[in-house]
């Protein structure tokens, strides 16, 4: 109990594992909303829907995945109702006019929902009625296979493979699939982080066995009458009583979060194979049945890692290479079990394999046999039948390592491979000034490489263009005009359109005149068809160059008003990565970056004192100013490395994506950027949108280190710094809480509203920023002052 | 050189921590004694500026430190009473990482870290990081560091704290043999160290300074003090801090 006791007043511990809970229960909801609740949302195609996205592409029309689930589970419980082929027929006869009235574009709202539901229950009836021939097809494939040559040797891998595989389905025949809601179970079975999430929460309590060897009182304990068998005893209770409580905390959060979302609690009772993702698991049982199994074979399964964990941890003496041990062999095991190919040879290694019993689920939701000396053996019976002997084995083997292994080792190799390491390091550190030392003890000390790598993993996997939704064909034209007629707008520009306007007035009197000759027995109706249709896109066509003559025009009298050269550009390219619609992406770069740039600041000047160096620190002759002057340039490298990734990201989409000639242009000829307070090109205000993006971040970076100068710990200091830089953001962005607004600091930092003329948010973005720009020189002033003067 | 305490006092709140002390250290070493709470380490920190004082000046060669600044700091060498150091660094890095604070020239730099290394019996770890070293190994990193530069003004909080024996007389015999052109001051508990390597003895108590001397003279003073009471021909400093500091 005291072990217990010890472990769990650990006060970092306890937060570290309250924190893998909340995410756990955060993330599944937000995966389930990602994933459309399981629906597919899209509609058949009804014309007229296109996006931009460097060509004009037809973008199939959604709609909102919580409002078509409610729908599905109305037609769900109408569906059950009824026996499962009249419900199929029901379902079939409901798709067909529903798809009718989509593609006939006479669609209301409630069809597109009940659409959707229907369409995804149809999905569902087909596969529960087809099931029966699909285990039929099992049976038959195994007579038609054994009559081919190369699988009929029933003593080779091949033939006993296709015997066994239909034995073991045979057993389902006769079983009855019935309908029900299947939300909670799917997103419960694939689900993976939690499975991650649960080998992290092992991992600390592993960690914590560590404590004893870290404070040095390795000897003390190993040489106490109760320090070997007993406390590795308790430890081995410990880590069971943690995998059956982290097994019931973070799955049960999952399925009571599944089912409080899709419902279904009372349809455990259908056979297992009832739910697709089930399908092929050759078992007869019910979905509560498997469930129950499913929970004590992934209490077993965590017990096992972490009895793995815990051995990799106490199996080097020196802490600080234990962790890197571990990694080691995580990451081969997880490449093994990866890229390792199916049919390799070495395929054992693949399913024999730790992240086996990490991502369990797999077993249940793939049938695989693998050829063990010619015979098929079930990867889910072998990984199954092996989980209590290699519980048992490794209890044993870890309680011996617990006992046997000396505190005071005689030779440290890792120990001396890292001293060799270090050599050859220090001889590059030496050669560092001042700012370099502070560039290592940020980025390698301090972990910042870390958080550098997963911002540009993060960055590449952000969105950084919106689809602008062209709702008309008038409108798909007059951007194409648009693009075609490019450039300063001259009397040329005008000509070329009236030119334009004859052809298309043309092909409407030829229809008009097709019309009469076809009135008067002169051609017949498909020649008539072909002018109708001609006049029919010369219709929409000069509807859409009228629009181009408009904006023309309009230009022009601006410029001639305001000063400028009216130019004729297409704005999508624009619309698409700045404007309005693009918001949210702006919102998540933003966030991203001050998330990273928090991150990788907020310990700076903790760690300093932290390490008690402040004192030695001021005493000499360059650790006050010039030690300042360095740590604000190490702010400004980290916010040109945070920019340039992130804000780099979004200019290299853009050019890539968009072919943009219209630099020089002046930037009020875009819609977006018509009250642009300055007269300049295209280019410079993107120019000084980066760069105030820079001044921006830099400002957010400044506050950071204020903030890192004034707290003790390392912990401390990224909760104190999240707490300023990020949470009000995440409340007011995310959230929609109006009063956090005043402190969100993405705001200025994404600087759209600089941008975007009549939205009303120029004023208050300009405050926030000017008050971000004081904020970072009060913080410069403080850390000077503290720095120079004495405590 | 010359570097004056006048009229020194720092105080907490309504406690203070030093009362208006004067003193006036030239070259030579100092051992400073107290008890804890005596006001040693509150003097060290003032004289290196690390916290304010409440009354009186600390001239140095006639310039008040806070007016002279970096250049007071760049011949400073302070070692604190609190082992302070970045885990993760490595000894070599570390001492680089604090010549560059001291403003040393690279060249320069890599000769007195290989001399300091060698002094204090570091060569063979200097690539181990802190984190891993001993309490006696830290302290003598830090005690390399504090002599980085050749400090004009050596300031040393307990150097021989969590040493050997052999450790501390190595180290004792070190600070001996620096050179007599400098202020070193060298607090500790342990006297026998004060006594075999101070000119001068420097007694504090409460914040104030009780008494002043060489060695051999402040033993002479108590002897007389006290000659009834013990046997004659066996005083030593201990009985000297017995006599000033004792309840």
């Amino acid at each position: 109990m005291r072990e217990l006791g010890r472990i769990f007043s650990r006060r970092r511990l306890v937060f570290g594992l309250a924190l893998i809970l909340l995410l756990n229960g955060l993330l599944f909801i937000r995966e389930q909303r990602k994933n459309g609740y399981g629906l597919a949302l899209e509609l058949p195609s009804g014309g007229g829907f296109v996006s931009f996205d460097g060509s004009f592409t037809v973008d199939t029309k959604t709609v909102d995945p919580q409002a078509a689930y409610r729908r599905y589970a109305e037609w769900l419980a109408r569906a059950k109702e009824m026996p499962l082929a009249d419900a199929a027929a029901m379902l079939t006869d409901e798709k067909t006019a529903l798809t009718a009235k989509i593609t006939g574009d006479t669609d209301t709202e409630d069809d597109d929902l009940d659409y959707v539901a229907v369409n995804n229950l149809l999905a569902q009836t087909d596969y529960l009625t087809g099931y029966g021939g699909w285990l039929e097809n099992i049976r038959k494939n195994r007579d038609n296979l054994l009559t081919f040559s190369i699988f009929n040797d029933p003593a080779s891998f091949s033939g006993r493979n296709i015997i066994k595989t239909a034995d073991e389905f045979e057993k389902l025949r006769g079983v009855e699939l019935t309908l029900g809601t299947d939300g909670a179970v799917d997103s419960f079975m694939s689900f993976r982080l939690t499975d991650y999430l649960l080998v992290l929460a092992l991992l600390l309590i592993g960690l914590s066995f560590l404590e004893e060897r870290k404070a040095g009182l390795w000897s003390v304990v190993h040489a106490a009458p109760r320090g070997r068998l007993r406390l590795a005893a308790c430890r081995t209770v410990i880590l069971l009583g943690a995998s059956v409580a982290g097994v019931a905390l973070l799955y049960g959060t999952d399925l009571v979060l599944g089912f409080s979302i899709y419902g279904g609690a009372e349809d455990l009772g259908r056979a297992v194979q009832s739910v697709e993702t089930l399908g092929r698991l050759p078992m007869l049982t019910t979905v509560g049945g498997f469930l129950g199994r499913f929970l004590l074979l992934r209490v077993a399964a965590a017990f096992l890692v972490g009895l793995l964990l815990w051995l990799m941890l106490t199996a080097v003496n020196n802490v600080k290479y234990t962790v890197i041990v571990a990694a080691g062999v995580l990451a081969v095991e997880y490449s093994l079990y990866t890229f390792l190919p199916v049919q390799s040879a070495f395929n054992i290694f693949k399913y024999f394999n730790l992240f086996t019993y990490i991502s369990l689920s797999d077993l249940y939701t793939n049938y695989l046999n693998i050829d063990i000396f010619s015979f098929p053996l079930g990867i889910r019976s072998i990984s199954q039948l092996a989980l209590v002997p290699l519980c048992m084995l490794l209890t044993a083997v870890c309680v011996t390592v617990h006992c046997q292994k000396k505190p005071a080792a005689g030779r440290d190799l890792l120990g001396r491979v890292a001293y060799g390491i270090n050599s050859v390091t220090d001889r590059f550190l030496r050669r560092l000034h001042l700012f370099g030392m502070e560039l290592h003890k940020t980025l390698w000390i301090q972990k910042g490489v870390v958080i550098a790598a997963l911002l540009v993993y993060t960055a590449l996997g952000l969105s950084y263009t919106t689809p602008i939704r062209i709702t008309s064909m008038a409108e798909q034209t007059a951007r194409e005009y648009t693009a075609l007629l490019a450039g300063p707008i001259t009397q040329e520009t005008f000509d070329r359109m009236d030119t334009e306007q004859i052809l298309l007035d043309n092909d409407r009197d030829a229809y008009g005149d097709a019309k009469k000759a076809f009135a008067d027995g002169l051609i017949e109706y498909p020649e008539l068809d072909v002018y109708a249709r001609k006049a029919d896109t010369a219709q929409y066509k000069s509807e859409g160059l009228s629009m181009v003559r408009a904006r023309c025009e309009e230009l022009r009298d601006r410029g001639e008003r305001e000063g400028f050269t009216p130019w004729l550009m297409d704005e999508t390219p624009f619309e698409s990565v700045y404007g309005e619609k693009a918001e949210y992406n702006q919102r998540q770069a933003a966030l991203t970056a001050v998330l990273a740039l928090t991150l990788l600041l907020a310990g700076s000047m903790t760690y300093d004192r932290q390490s008690g160096m402040t004192y030695l620190l001021k005493s000499t002759a360059r650790g006050r100013g010039a030690l300042v002057i360095r740590k604000l340039l190490l702010a400004a490298a980290m916010t040109a490395l945070v920019w340039a990734v992130v804000y780099g990201m979004e200019v290299y989409t853009f050019l890539t994506k968009f072919t943009v000639t219209a630099w020089s242009a002046p930037a009020k000829n875009l819609s977006m950027l018509s009250e642009f307070p300055l007269n300049c090109s295209v280019a410079a205000v993107l120019a000084l949108l980066y760069a105030f993006r820079w001044l921006m971040l830099f400002c957010g970076a400044v506050v950071v280190l204020f903030i890192s100068s004034r707290v003790k710990r390392m912990e401390a200091a990224y909760i104190a710094g999240s707490a300023v830089m990020l949470i009000p953001s995440v409340l007011y962005a995310y959230m929609g809480l109006e009063i956090f607004r005043p402190l969100a600091v993405i705001l200025p930092m994404e600087s759209m509203p600089l941008l975007l003329s009549g939205n009303g948010a120029l004023t208050y973005v300009t405050i926030a920023a000017m008050a971000l720009l004081a904020a970072a020189a009060a913080s410069i002033a403080c850390i000077s002052v503290q720095a120079k003067t004495s405590n | 050189m010359k570097l004056e305490l006048l009229n020194l006092t720092k105080r907490y709140g309504n406690f203070t921590a030093l009362d208006h002390v004067n003193i006036t250290f030239t070259e030579g070493i100092y051992g400073i004694l107290g008890a804890n709470g005596a006001g040693k380490s509150t003097m060290m920190n003032l004289l290196t500026d690390n916290i304010s004082r409440t009354e009186g000046k600390i001239l140095f060669d006639g310039t008040d430190i806070l007016k002279l600044g970096k250049d007071f700091r760049r011949v400073l060498g302070y070692m604190p009473q609190q082992q302070g150091y970045y885990e993760h660094m490595t000894a070599q890095t570390f001492l680089y990482y604090l010549a560059d604070l001291k403003a040393i020239p690279k060249r320069e730099a890599r000769a007195e870290i290989e001399k300091l290394l060698e002094i204090t019996n570091l060569s063979d770890v200097r690539h181990k990081k802190l984190g891993g070293f001993s309490g006696g190994m830290k302290q003598r990193v830090l005690l390399a560091q504090a002599l980085l530069g050749d400090p004009k003004v050596v300031i040393l909080d307990e150097p021989t704290a969590g040493l050997d024996p052999k450790e501390r007389i190595r180290i004792r015999n070190f600070i001996a043999e620096l050179s007599r052109e400098r202020i070193i001051l060298l607090a500790t508990h342990i006297v026998s160290d004060i006594e075999s390597v101070s000119d001068q003895v420097l007694m504090m108590k409460r914040g104030r300074v009780v008494g002043l001397d060489r060695p051999d003279r402040l033993i002479e003073r108590v002897a007389q003090e006290v000659r009834e009471s013990v046997v004659p021909g066996h005083f030593s400093l201990e009985d000297v801090y017995l006599y000033f500091l004792g309840e």
